[in-house]
């Protein structure tokens, strides 16, 4: 596609780089098929092809961003089923963060919402204060029709009932292979899902000592950054991604690492981008080597060869997060690893579509977060599964939020089928639990 | 390329008009900020662009019916479109015209295996048709190359082929019947769940009509049991002409394959470069499928194989799985994409008599070397239909230019030989000046004649495929 | 008048000064008989050219459909919409040319699997009302530069403009055929039947039901075409999958398996009988209980249930008893009803506009198409 951009704007690195991938999109339409909101709202500026020109005229003429602009680029999933679906190489996902950022920087969103995105980058990516905010959740539920904002409602209405206790097992420490050490893997413990699930990251360590991997849970590693990247707040986004960096480094340089395991794909899709991230920066190459051996759960299992498992005469709905299988292009192995664990696994209709979590997006566009959730459980529930698994907590919020059907992480299941424990939603056991871990320093 | 000049009075009555059809749509319905509608400016053709008055996406018949209406009162033009995906211009704008998009239109509305049709509504997605009908055995046949994008609205306007259409035939061989709002808002039916029509076959006419005598709404689309299987063999050649004699020997020794693609060099290493499939490095090269029962598949593949064979090509491989099937399918489905890494590309559709085809890709070869600019081309090669991507930089002044001037070339020799101007895209804007040399005067006459009669005050898609100097009194009116 | 050449055509029409009777080989009688001039085709003969290679013919419109038959067996190729032979069946001589095929759209038994005549026409040259010669389509086979007019065309039965040239789409001849058979079904299980098995991945080529001579015996033939083994196999097939319905009786005897299908096609059965010859349209699944209601002396199902072929005393309005049910019934043999379809009022007011723009006289074959 033609682009605009005088010789000057060109020479900010950024630009250059939307220039170069808006010169991939030839404008072909493909995208607009599998993009979500698309499906729903059936507007051209609701697809990504839209919102690439929506984010064109705006950088081209350095347009202060007008609210419908913002608008349609907020309602972006992010989930980037358009890159999976484009012929083209356009990489969407680089351009979007910088449309955030660049709107971040020159658009004054109104008072409640400048507060609510506060907020939520004050929160979220903190366990400690997330947790104190979903016990407060938990009792402020009752008075949610008291709240003005139908977001700060669909917050509360979504806070999970059950919110388990802090684990130890997410502190910095080392878990040792529990047959002859084949890797020395870090595990990165996350922020938002260990405050509302405590058993992904249990499961994940007895799942990959038992295997022969050494865990290391590293001290400073924290959020990835993703949550605040996303709403364009780069510096506190930055900051975390360098404390990850950091901590990681300083593994690596030590007793060294095979892996960086990370077990929410929505943080690993972001991991893997760290390089890209701080290109040309004085962490550009520390940022690399992170991104380098950064691997979804289901990436290191492979390279383990999972034993096979016997029939667990247990139907499991795979629920592809968008991450997972548009943001890291792993489509095959989560259901590789459960069929090789001995697990029928079924797969709903039209996959490729989001579930309508996308990191806060359920928080800031509940209803078009809600069609989504419905239109995903439905076809979900169409197959009839014993339980629901998938690689991201997100969205087993998202779809355990609408659906009777137990929802767990695909390691819960992997570690289940090769010794651990039933998965606590299967035993209907949802409550506080002490977490089971082999062993504890 | 030329546009009529904005009618005035409807640029100066432009809340008037905002105003009434956002009073028959829902709220978001109706867009007219330029902020919004500029995404509206073109469609996959980008080289055309301006933004419409408005843009309306209504969500039923009865909305479309009632935003006709109002620009039939008003004397708006209505640009129609689908997903937007048409490479020869269809729903390119004019300033003073409102974009009626039917994106909102998507569900399906009856399925009948037993009578073997679907029933949808026309802003349905070409691939999502196949989609409904798929898990019981069932598939929509005409597969355009943008089919996971592109709508039926789009497919019934510009009549769409794909590459499997040397079987099954295009998207007219299809088509049972639309509900169509004409200009003035009066919804009509052709057609139906029955085949042929009763009296004059005005559903042949109102397929392919590129939007200008009406705005379909719903379609009945004859639907079929997919076969039992289907297998490709790829065959490289060092030579087009050998190449070309194979595949007219393929034809007339009475094997029917359901495709034939075929690939020039330029193409090929592009291919290669970005979607690794493993093709030769040949001069050209062909995709064959047949389809059918297993014996049926076996025997058609001996038949072209023995064929090839007699003719030296340098590489001969059967698939002998899926994976190995799409593999082979893999270059060819991401021959666009890999074009699009080099340059801009403009693509090209003429169709010639596939015993023309070595004459035509030598001139279109030394017209290459002419103009400065690198072309590849990809061929449905059983029916004659090329697909010609001229690669241009759009950002380097005087380029499109040229690339224009070279593909006008390109598609007056198509004419030239015996073919035509576009085989499956349309004429659009992008062929419209060249019409006159495919046809003439009367025989363009006659054709506007025709939508005289479904819309005489040609405010449909008006300053499309005839060229603005022949349509002119018509749409002065 | 006779003439030879295309310039003579429009030389005759424009000089026209009253309406014509468009004739080709005279062996379908378009127009209504009249008192007016017959404007004769039949010198308009001859292929002009042919390429097996790339599939197509084009030929003259008076050319005879024999002389193109013969020159495409020569091939291995035919014209695959199966035209079909109606002199016996309308009493009438002449020679059957692919313009007359052309101008009322004539497909046989194989149109439900390969499509009609319009679909296999892929340009047409003709004379219009006022004498102009116009061209559209060509000789390719995807063309989509500019409206459509070779659909129009197709069906029109000359009342758009005079056919002069035509250039069809041609297919391989299949290298066996058979065809599978079930006797005593009632025409709703024969057209559920017949719905299973175009339902079915077996390529089925033709799907007709009909009463066999005097016995009243009804039969079900589902037709299968392509390679020796292939046919084998797909027969196996059906036998199976159409086992809940009956027996299945596989006719493989070239000779036979021809004359059945031209049974069908020409619709041989009604030829010597008296009564008005009537051909419906429907959705198959609607046709057996309109079938039940029409009152017709006879009927025979093709295209799968699609096509209603029905002998009725001439005093029956078979459209009246239609009411009701999509589709339509046009009068191919018989007096007393219009031939065609009452359109719907929208409908019919743009055909009209259409036929007034190409023949704004009103010289051609007026009244035959309302």
């Amino acid at each position: 596609m033609q682009t605009n951009f005088t010789e000057d704007q060109l020479k900010d690195p950024a630009i250059q780089r939307a220039n170069d991938i808006l010169r991939a999109c030839v404008h072909c339409g493909f995208c607009t098929a599998t993009c979500p909101t698309y499906q729903i709202l059936g507007d051209e500026l609701d697809s990504p092809r839209g919102r690439i020109y929506l984010i064109k005229d705006m950088l081209e003429n350095e347009r202060v961003p007008d609210e419908k602009t913002v608008m349609h680029i907020d309602r972006c999933l992010s989930c980037l089923a358009c890159m999976t679906t484009c012929p083209s190489g356009v990489h969407y996902m680089h351009l979007i963060d910088h449309a955030r950022e660049y709107i971040e920087q020159n658009y004054k969103r109104p008072m409640g919402e400048r507060f609510l995105r506060w907020m939520l980058a004050r929160i979220l990516p903190h366990p400690m204060r997330f947790r104190l905010a979903l016990l407060g959740a938990k009792i402020g539920r009752p008075f949610a029709f008291l709240l003005p904002d139908a977001r700060l409602r669909a917050m509360l209405e979504m806070a999970p009932k059950h919110i388990p206790p802090v684990s130890r097992n997410d502190d910095p420490q080392s878990f040792p292979a529990q047959i002859a050490p084949r890797m020395r893997v870090a595990l990165m413990t996350g922020c938002a899902q260990k405050a509302l699930n405590t058993d992904i990251n249990d499961a994940t360590i007895r799942l990959l000592t038992r295997l022969g991997c050494e865990v290391v849970v590293a001290q400073g590693a924290g959020c990835c950054g993703a949550l605040t990247h996303h709403m364009g707040k780069v510096s506190e986004s930055d900051a975390s991604a360098m404390g990850n960096i950091r901590a990681w480094c300083t593994e690596m340089d030590g007793e060294g690492l095979d892996a960086i395991v990370i077990n929410t794909s929505g943080c690993g899709t972001t991991v893997k981008d760290y390089g890209h991230r701080f290109r040309g920066e004085t962490y550009a190459k520390d940022a690399a080597r992170v991104a380098d051996i950064a691997m979804d759960v289901s990436e290191v299992l492979m390279k383990l060869e999972m034993p096979q498992g016997s029939d667990q005469r247990l139907t499991v709905a795979y629920h592809a997060a968008c991450s997972l299988q548009h943001g890291q292009q792993i489509k095959t192995f989560p259901k590789d690893l459960l069929r090789r664990a001995g697990f029928r696994v079924v797969e709903p209709a039209d996959s490729h579509l989001c579930c309508g979590s996308a990191g806060t997006y359920n928080l800031m566009q509940p209803v078009i977060s809600k069609q989504l959730k419905a239109r995903k459980v439905s076809t979900i529930e169409a197959k009839n599964p014993d339980v629901i698994a998938a690689g991201n907590i997100g969205c087993m919020m998202q779809i355990g939020s609408g659906t009777d059907i137990p929802i767990v992480h695909t390691v819960e299941l992997l570690d289940w089928a090769s010794g651990g424990p039933k998965p606590p939603a299967l035993t209907g056991d949802t409550g506080a639990r002490v977490p089971q871990v082999p062993i504890l320093r | 390329m030329q546009m009529p000049i904005p009618n005035p009075s409807v640029l100066a009555n432009k809340h008037r008009i905002v105003r009434r059809l956002s009073a028959v749509l829902p709220k978001g319905s109706v867009l007219d900020d330029l902020m919004e509608t500029r995404a509206y400016e073109c469609d996959a053709l980008t080289a055309y662009r301006c933004a419409p008055l408005a843009v309306v996406l209504p969500a039923s018949t009865k909305e479309v019916a009632a935003v006709l209406r109002i620009c039939f009162e008003e004397g708006v033009p209505v640009i129609p479109r689908g997903s937007g995906t048409s490479l020869a211009g269809g729903a390119l704008p004019t300033a003073d015209s409102v974009v009626l998009g039917v994106a909102k239109m998507n569900d399906v509305i009856e399925v009948d295996y037993e009578n073997r049709f679907i029933r949808v509504q026309s802003g349905r997605t070409n691939l999502s048709v196949s989609g409904a009908v798929e898990a019981d055995g069932f598939f929509y046949a005409p597969d355009p190359s943008s089919q996971l994008a592109c709508a039926i609205a789009g497919n019934i306007a510009m009549n769409s082929g794909g590459a499997h259409c040397l079987k099954y035939g295009v998207t007219t061989n299809n088509l049972l019947g639309v509900t169509m709002v004409m200009m003035d808002g009066e919804i009509v039916e052709f057609g139906g769940a029955h085949l042929d029509a009763g009296g004059l076959d005005l559903l042949g006419i109102i397929c392919g009509s590129e939007g200008q005598l009406g705005v379909v709404t719903e379609a009945t689309l004859r639907i079929l049991r997919k076969p039992e299987g289907a297998r490709p063999v790829l065959i490289g050649f060092d030579d087009n002409e050998v190449a070309g004699a194979c595949v007219s020997e393929i034809i007339k020794a009475g094997v029917l394959p359901v495709a034939i693609e075929f690939m020039d060099r330029p193409c090929i290493r592009a291919t290669e470069a970005f979607a690794g499939a493993g093709y030769p490095d040949c001069e050209a090269l062909l995709i064959i499928e047949v389809e059918g029962s297993p014996q049926e598949i076996d025997a058609q593949l001996a038949r072209i194989t023995e064929i090839a064979r007699a003719h030296n090509p340098v590489e001969l491989r059967e698939s002998k799985s899926d994976e190995e099937s799409a593999r082979i399918w893999l270059g060819r489905k991401s021959a666009f994409g890999a074009m699009g890494q080099i340059n801009d590309y403009m693509c090209l559709d003429g169709t010639i008599p596939v015993s023309q085809l070595p004459l035509v890709l030598r001139r279109i070869s030394e017209m290459s070397a002419e103009y400065g600019l690198d072309v590849g081309n990809v061929f449905h090669a059983g029916d004659g239909n090329m697909h010609p991507l001229i690669l241009f930089d759009a950002n380097k002044p005087g380029d499109l230019e040229k690339c224009e001037a070279f593909g006008a070339d390109i598609l007056r020799l198509c004419v030239e030989v015996g073919g035509c101007l576009t085989g499956e895209h349309g004429v659009g804007i992008e062929k419209r000046d060249l019409m006159i040399d495919q046809y003439a005067p009367d025989d363009l006459n006659i054709q506007m004649a025709v939508k005289d009669v479904f819309d005489p005050k040609w405010l449909l898609n008006p300053a499309k495929v005839f060229p603005l100097a022949s349509s002119e009194t018509r749409r002065s009116v | 008048m006779k003439p030879e050449n295309e310039a003579e055509l429009a030389q005759m029409v424009a000089n026209a000064n009253a309406a014509l009777q468009v004739v080709g080989g005279g062996s379908r009688r378009i127009g209504l008989p009249q008192d007016c001039d017959h404007l004769n085709t039949s010198l308009l003969s001859g292929i002009t050219l042919y390429e097996p290679g790339a599939l197509t013919l084009v030929a003259q419109a008076g050319t005879s459909v024999s002389e193109i038959e013969k020159a495409l067996e020569s091939e291995g190729q035919r014209l695959a919409f199966e035209p079909a032979d109606h002199r016996a069946l309308m009493q009438t001589k002449g020679m059957p040319t692919i313009g007359g095929i052309v101008a009322t759209n004539t497909s046989g038994p194989r149109r439900i699997s390969v499509g009609a005549c319009r679909d296999f026409l892929l340009g047409v040259r003709f004379v219009d009302g006022m004498g102009r010669v116009l061209k559209n389509g060509g000789r390719v086979m995807k063309n989509v530069t500019g409206y459509d007019l070779v659909k129009l065309m197709a069906g029109s039965y000359g009342t758009l403009g005079v056919l002069s040239e035509v250039s069809l789409k041609v297919l391989p001849i299949a290298e066996r055929a058979a065809t599978v058979t079930i006797a005593g079904l009632t025409d709703v299980q024969a057209v559920r039947v017949m719905s299973a098995a175009l339902g079915s991945p077996y390529d089925v080529t033709g799907a007709a039901h009909s009463q066999v001579g005097d016995s009243a015996q009804a039969l079900t033939m589902l037709r299968l075409e392509g390679f020796e083994g292939s046919v084998t196999y797909r027969a196996q097939k059906l036998r199976e999958l159409l086992a809940p319905f009956g027996s299945l009786d596989i006719v493989t005897d070239d000779t036979k398996v021809q004359a059945m299908w031209r049974r069908v096609r020409d619709v041989e059965g009604f030829a010597a009988k008296t009564g008005n010859v009537w051909k419906i349209s429907v959705k198959p699944s609607d046709a057996p209980e309109l079938v039940a209601r029409l009152g017709a002396d006879e009927v025979m199902y093709d295209w799968g249930g699609g096509l209603i072929w029905a002998l009725a005393p001439t005093e029956i309005d078979l459209r009246a008893v239609m009411a009701g049910t999509a589709g339509h019934a046009t009068l191919v043999r018989g007096e007393g009803f219009a031939k065609f379809h009452p359109e719907p009022a929208a409908v019919a007011a743009l055909s009209a506009g259409i036929r007034q723009k190409f023949d704004p006289r009103g010289f051609l074959n007026p009244g035959l198409m309302g």
